[in-house]
């Protein structure tokens, strides 16, 4: 358990924050705001889920795809930063562990990931 | 203005850029008697207790869990509960812990030196090696680096305060402080 001050001063940034609830092995799309000089504009990154770290507002999820000349990128997204517009969850996958890094050694058919059947 | 802190732990904020923070517990602290703006003041820590604590406690008419003492500069006029209302408008403080001790460490850690060859046979790893010239001036020069205590020893930073909230005591500051979480330690109001 976490010290209750410290929860209390991250509950209170949390408040406004809604993020769908995830877990690893789900096919989330991330809305990522970008500066450019005056403008802004957002960005979408898909991909799967492939870990969650931390507690409170440092909490990170690591998202692998595999762009689109077949080389596999993971980006590190902190999931309550103001730098991240939204977070939609596409695809709900059925794995058996709560890291995925196996994914990274698998490519093509091996690496597909079933969806979870809900009862 | 000086108080006595705990330290709770860091955390860090959700906005772009993200910034570091410490909190910082207030910790309750009883004046006993003021001279000039400086008070002796008394804090709670740990159960020790013995007949000069007994004395003290006697003569300020404390409860017995008020076993320690210091001396601190304060805004009470009077003996009684610290006046902590300075810092609803403060700004900048002073945050003074001891770091955490190392123990008697070689000059690797203590001073960064970077040691030896691993292999080879250079029988050179972590040693301190030479520490200075011969004849003249025939002694080591004052300062040089050594092994000994790393750590355990005071150090203050300047930290920018970011939220106070009074109702429980805590303090965020901007940035990190020395020492381990639940170690106590002192602040000064700058600004």
């Amino acid at each position: 358990m976490r010290n209750r001050y410290i929860e209390n001063f991250e509950k209170k940034q949390l408040a406004q924050k809604s993020i769908p609830e995830f877990r690893a092995g789900d096919t989330v799309s991330l809305a990522v705001i970008i500066k450019e000089g005056s403008k802004t504009r957002l960005q979408n990154y898909e991909g799967v889920c492939i870990a969650i770290r931390g507690e409170g507002t440092g909490r990170t999820i690591m998202v692998r795809k595999i762009s689109a000349n077949g080389v596999g990128i993971e980006r590190i997204f902190p999931i309550y930063s103001d730098s991240i517009d939204n977070i939609k969850v596409i695809r709900r996958g059925r794995v058996r562990r709560a890291k995925l890094f196996y994914l990274r050694d698998l490519a093509g058919k091996k690496a597909r990931i079933k969806e979870l059947r809900r009862k | 203005m000086e108080f006595i802190v705990e330290k709770i732990g860091m955390s860090r904020t959700i906005t772009v850029p993200s910034q570091p923070v410490t909190l910082l517990k207030l910790v309750e602290t009883k004046v006993c008697e003021v001279t000039d703006g400086k008070a002796v003041v008394a804090y709670q820590n740990g159960k020790n207790r013995n007949k000069a604590i007994e004395g003290k406690q006697k003569k300020y008419s404390l409860s017995a869990e008020f076993n320690k003492f210091m001396t601190l500069e304060v805004a009470n006029k009077e003996p009684g509960d610290l006046d902590y209302s300075v810092l609803q408008s403060a700004k900048v403080i002073k945050t003074s812990f001891n770091t955490k001790g190392r123990g008697f460490s070689g000059v690797m850690k203590r001073w960064n030196f970077a040691g030896g060859p691993g292999g080879h046979g250079s029988r050179f790893h972590r040693l301190v090696g030479s520490i200075g010239n011969a004849e003249w001036p025939g002694r080591v020069q004052p300062g040089k680096k050594m092994p000994g205590q790393y750590g355990k020893k005071k150090v203050t930073v300047k930290n920018k305060i970011m939220s106070y909230d009074a109702e429980n005591g805590i303090l965020a500051v901007v940035g990190s402080v020395a020492g381990a979480n639940g170690s106590l330690g002192r602040i000064k109001v700058e600004k």
